[in-house]
C-alpha cells in the first residue's frame, strides 16, 4: 500500500511538472530553409525568407493519399526590416503558423548588403542556437528576392534545396569549401579574411559564377570563376577539380585534377618582408586536349609548361590579394604558424610586402584512353 | 565493531576506477577550451596535460592518507579530520570539505540547467527541473552506494559515443593552428593550469567512500587509471577544439564542444547537439547522486541521531533551493569560479598539508608512547 502510494504521488508530480514547455511539432511549424537579404540603403533591408512547398512538388504518392497537409502553406514571405534582424522574429506575424529556423540550408546576401558589411548578420547566426552551422552562405549577384521567389526555375524541388545542393557539388570540385561553419573560422581568426560564392540567376537556372572575397565583414572583390582553381589549389587540398589551360592562342588542355596537395614554409615570419613559400603538387588526368598536343612522349614537356603557367598565375594571384590587402588564402595565419614569439600587431603592415614563392609540381597520371 | 562494514555494502575494485573519472568528467568539458586557451592560445593542452599529471600526484596523496589512516580505524576523511583535529575542529574541517561537495553539485546542475536554457528550452524553469531530477537522485541514493557506483558505470558507458563523435571534426581541421609548440611563458601556462582544475576536480571524493571499497590494494591502481583516462580524455578534446576553431572564434564561443556538435549533419538529423546535451544528463546524475550520498553521510557522521533517509531529503531541498537563486549566467560563472578557487586550495594545498599533519601526529604518538 505504501509502494502504490509513493508510485501514485511521483506519477502526479510527473504530471503535474512535466508538459509544461512549448513544443514544435514538425507539422505544426513552417520550417524556414532559406533567407535573403537585400540592402537598399540606409541601413534598411528587405527580407526574404522560404518555406519548402510541397504543392509544387509532383509527388506520385501524394495525389493518390490526397494532398499533405502542408499543402496550403505560404511558399515565402518578404518585407523591410533593418540589418540584423532576425528574420524570423520579423516575419512572425506573417507566419501562417510559428516559423522555425533549425534547418535553415542557405543564408544569401546580396552585393549591396556584403559591401556594407555583414557584421550584424553573421553574429546573428553566431548567437542563435538554433540555425545548423553547416548550412552554405553565399553572395547573390542582383536580388536575393528575385531569386528566391522566381517561379521559372526548370527543377520543381524548393529553392533552398537547389541552391544548397549546387553549391555543395561545387565546394567538392573546383570551389573552395565555404560554409557558415567556414566563414566564421575566417571571419573570427586572426590574420585571415572569410570569401563566399557568389550566385546569379540566369534564365531558368541558377549559375556561380566567382568567388567574393572579403576584408573582414566586407566586400572587397570577385575572384572569376577561371581563377577559382588556382586559389583553391592554394588553399587546400582536393581531389575533383577541373583546370583549363591555354597553352597556345585557341588551343586548350583540360586537367582533370586526381589529387592536390599544398604545403607552405616561411622564413623571416617576424621581418619587414617575409617569404612564404608554397609548394603544390597535382596528380591529374587529362581530359580534353587540342588534337595532336599530347601524346604519353610528349608528358613532360607539357608538364613543365603548366607548372611554370600555374606557378606565375598563383604568384599574381597573391600578389593581387597582397595589394588589396586581404588574405582569405590564410597566409597570415601559415605564418604565424611557422614563426616563434609572432608579431602580430604589425602583420597588416607587412603582409603586402610579403614574398610569396610558389613551386608546382605536376604529374600528369594519363592522358585518356587514345593517343 | 562500528567501523566495520558490511560486505553487502561494499563495492568492488573497479568502482575506483569508475567513480572518480565519472565525478571529474562533469559540465566543464563543454566549455573549458575557451577558458584555457585564453592565456595559453595553441599551447593550452600543455596545461590540461600539466594539470591532469598533478592531479595523480594529488591522488597518491589521497591514497597514502587513507592507507595510513587504516591502521587507526575507518580510512575516510571524516576519521582522520577526528583523529588528527579533535572532534571540534575535526568537524569544522568536515564541514568545510563537505560545503565544497555542496558547491560542486550545485555548480553542476546549475550549469546544467543553464545549458539546457540556452540551447533547447528557453522556457524551462529551473525549479521544476530541479524537483523533477532530485526526484532521481532521491531514488538512486536511497539504493546506496553500489546503487550509485552502477549508474556511475552506465555513465561511463553512455558517454563514450559522445567522445567518438568527435571524429567528424578531423575532416575539418587545421592543423597549422597547433603551431608553434611551446610559444608562451610559463607564467600564462600555469594560469591556465589553474583554471583547468575546475575540470579535473571531483577525483578526491574518493576520500569518502575509500572505506566500502573492497580489496583496497587491487583498487589503488585503478584509481590511477581512472585518472589517466580522464587526462587522455580532456587533452584529446583540447586539441580537437584548437584544430577545429581559430583562436578569435574561440573566444567568442561559450561552449565550444556543443557549438562543435551542432555542426556534425547527418541526413535524418541535424541538430546532434540536443541528442547529446540531454544524453549529458547522464554525467549529472552520478555526480550529484554521489555528492548528496557523502554529504548525507558527513551529516550521520558528525550528528549520529540523524538517519541519512532523512537528511537526505533535506540536503536535496537546499539544493533546490539555492539552484533556484541563481538568476543569470553570470552568477553561475561566478559560482563556478569559487568552485574552482576552493577547489583548487584543496586539492593542492589542503590535502598535502594534511599528509604532514598526519605524519606529525605520527611521531607525537610515538614519543609519547
Amino acid at each position: 500500500m505504501k509502494h502504490f502510494m509513493h508510485l501514485i504521488a511521483s506519477i502526479t508530480v510527473l504530471i503535474i511538472l512535466s508538459g509544461c514547455l512549448p513544443t514544435s511539432v514538425i507539422d505544426d511549424v513552417l520550417i524556414i530553409e532559406a533567407e535573403g537579404v537585400d540592402y537598399i540603403g540606409g541601413n534598411k533591408v528587405i527580407g526574404t525568407v522560404t518555406m519548402p512547398n510541397y504543392v509544387q512538388s509532383s509527388n506520385p504518392g501524394s495525389s493518390g493519399a490526397g494532398l499533405p497537409t502542408t499543402a496550403s502553406m505560404i511558399r515565402y514571405l518578404s518585407g523591410t526590416t533593418y540589418d540584423g534582424k532576425s528574420l524570423v522574429d520579423r516575419f512572425q506575424e506573417n507566419g501562417q503558423r510559428a516559423l522555425r529556423a533549425g534547418k535553415l540550408r542557405v543564408m544569401l546576401f546580396n552585393k549591396g548588403l556584403a559591401k556594407h558589411g555583414l557584421r550584424k548578420q553573421i553574429d546573428l547566426r553566431n548567437r542563435d542556437p538554433e540555425a545548423p552551422r553547416e548550412m552554405n552562405l553565399a553572395i547573390v549577384d542582383g536580388s536575393c528576392k528575385k531569386l528566391l521567389t522566381a517561379i521559372d526555375y526548370q527543377t520543381q524541388i524548393p529553392i533552398a534545396r537547389y541552391i544548397q545542393d549546387m553549391i555543395e557539388q561545387n565546394n567538392k570540385q573546383n570551389y573552395p569549401e565555404s560554409t557558415l561553419e567556414s566563414f566564421l573560422y575566417a571571419y573570427y581568426g586572426d590574420y585571415m579574411d572569410p570569401f563566399l560564392p557568389v550566385i546569379r540567376k540566369s534564365g531558368d537556372h541558377l549559375e556561380t559564377i566567382g568567388l567574393a572575397l572579403f576584408k573582414s565583414d566586407k566586400y572587397v572583390m570577385e575572384l572569376p570563376s577561371n581563377k577559382v582553381f588556382i586559389f583553391k589549389m592554394l588553399f587546400q587540398k582536393f581531389d575533383q577539380g577541373v583546370y583549363d589551360f591555354e597553352f597556345a592562342s585557341q588551343k586548350h588542355i583540360a586537367l582533370k585534377n586526381v589529387h592536390t596537395k599544398v604545403s607552405y614554409k616561411v622564413k623571416n615570419g617576424n621581418s619587414t618582408s617575409p617569404d612564404i613559400y608554397a609548394h603544390v603538387s597535382i596528380n591529374a588526368q587529362i581530359i580534353q586536349a587540342y588534337p595532336k598536343s599530347i601524346n604519353k612522349t610528349m608528358g613532360p614537356k607539357i608538364e613543365k609548361k603548366i607548372e611554370k603557367h600555374m606557378a606565375a598565375q598563383a604568384e599574381k594571384l597573391v600578389h593581387m590579394l597582397q595589394k588589396k590587402q586581404i588574405d582569405p588564402l590564410q597566409l597570415g595565419q601559415h605564418v604565424r604558424s611557422h614563426t616563434r614569439h609572432f608579431d602580430g600587431k604589425s602583420w597588416y603592415d607587412r603582409y603586402p610586402n610579403a614574398h610569396f614563392h610558389c613551386t608546382v609540381d605536376t604529374t600528369i597520371i594519363q592522358t585518356g584512353i587514345s593517343d | 565493531m562500528y567501523n566495520k562494514i558490511n560486505p553487502t555494502h561494499t563495492i568492488g575494485p573497479l568502482s575506483a576506477f569508475f567513480l572518480p573519472q565519472v565525478m571529474q568528467i562533469g559540465i566543464g568539458f563543454l566549455s573549458f577550451q575557451q577558458i584555457i586557451t585564453k592565456f595559453s592560445e595553441q599551447d593550452g593542452w600543455l596545461a590540461t596535460l600539466i594539470s591532469g599529471l598533478s592531479t595523480l600526484f594529488v591522488m597518491w596523496i589521497i591514497l597514502r592518507l587513507l592507507e595510513n589512516e587504516r591502521h587507526f580505524g575507518r580510512p575516510d576523511i571524516f576519521s582522520i579530520h577526528r583523529r588528527i583535529f579533535g572532534p571540534w575542529i575535526g568537524n569544522v574541517l568536515t564541514f568545510i570539505l563537505m560545503s565544497h561537495v555542496l558547491l560542486f553539485s550545485f555548480a553542476f546542475l546549475r550549469s546544467y540547467i543553464e545549458i539546457l536554457q540556452v540551447w533547447i528550452f528557453p522556457q524551462l524553469n529551473s525549479f521544476t527541473f530541479s524537483i523533477i531530477f532530485c526526484c532521481i537522485v532521491w531514488y538512486i541514493v536511497m539504493g546506496g552506494l553500489r546503487t550509485i557506483s552502477g549508474v556511475c558505470l552506465l555513465s561511463f558507458i553512455y558517454l563514450i559515443p559522445l567522445f567518438i563523435l568527435s571524429i567528424f571534426i578531423v575532416p575539418h581541421a587545421h592543423y597549422e593552428n597547433l603551431m608553434p609548440l611551446f610559444d608562451h611563458t610559463p607564467l600564462s601556462i600555469m594560469r591556465s593550469c589553474y583554471e583547468t582544475t575546475h575540470d579535473y576536480l571531483g577525483f578526491e571524493l574518493i576520500l569518502y567512500f575509500y572505506p566500502f571499497i573492497s580489496q583496497p590494494e587491487k583498487a589503488r591502481k585503478w584509481a590511477f587509471r581512472g585518472v589517466l583516462t580522464t587526462i587522455y580524455i580532456y587533452t584529446t578534446i583540447l586539441l580537437l577544439g584548437i584544430i577545429y576553431f581559430s583562436q578569435g572564434e574561440m573566444q567568442n564561443t561559450i561552449w565550444p564542444t556543443i557549438t562543435y556538435w551542432k555542426s556534425v549533419r547527418f541526413p535524418l538529423f541535424e541538430h546532434v547537439d540536443i541528442i547529446a546535451i540531454v544524453i549529458l544528463l547522464w554525467v549529472l546524475i552520478p555526480n550529484i547522486c554521489l555528492c548528496s550520498w557523502i554529504l548525507a553521510r558527513g551529516i550521520k557522521f558528525t550528528f549520529p541521531a540523524i538517519k541519512m533517509k532523512h537528511s537526505l531529503i533535506g540536503i536535496l531541498v537546499v539544493l533546490i533551493t539555492i539552484t533556484c537563486m541563481v538568476k543569470n549566467g553570470l552568477q553561475v560563472r561566478t559560482i563556478n569560479n569559487i568552485y574552482n578557487g576552493f577547489g583548487f586550495i584543496i586539492i593542492y594545498f589542503y590535502l598535502p598539508l594534511l599528509l604532514f599533519c598526519q605524519w606529525i601526529k605520527k611521531k607525537i604518538g610515538r614519543q609519547s608512547a
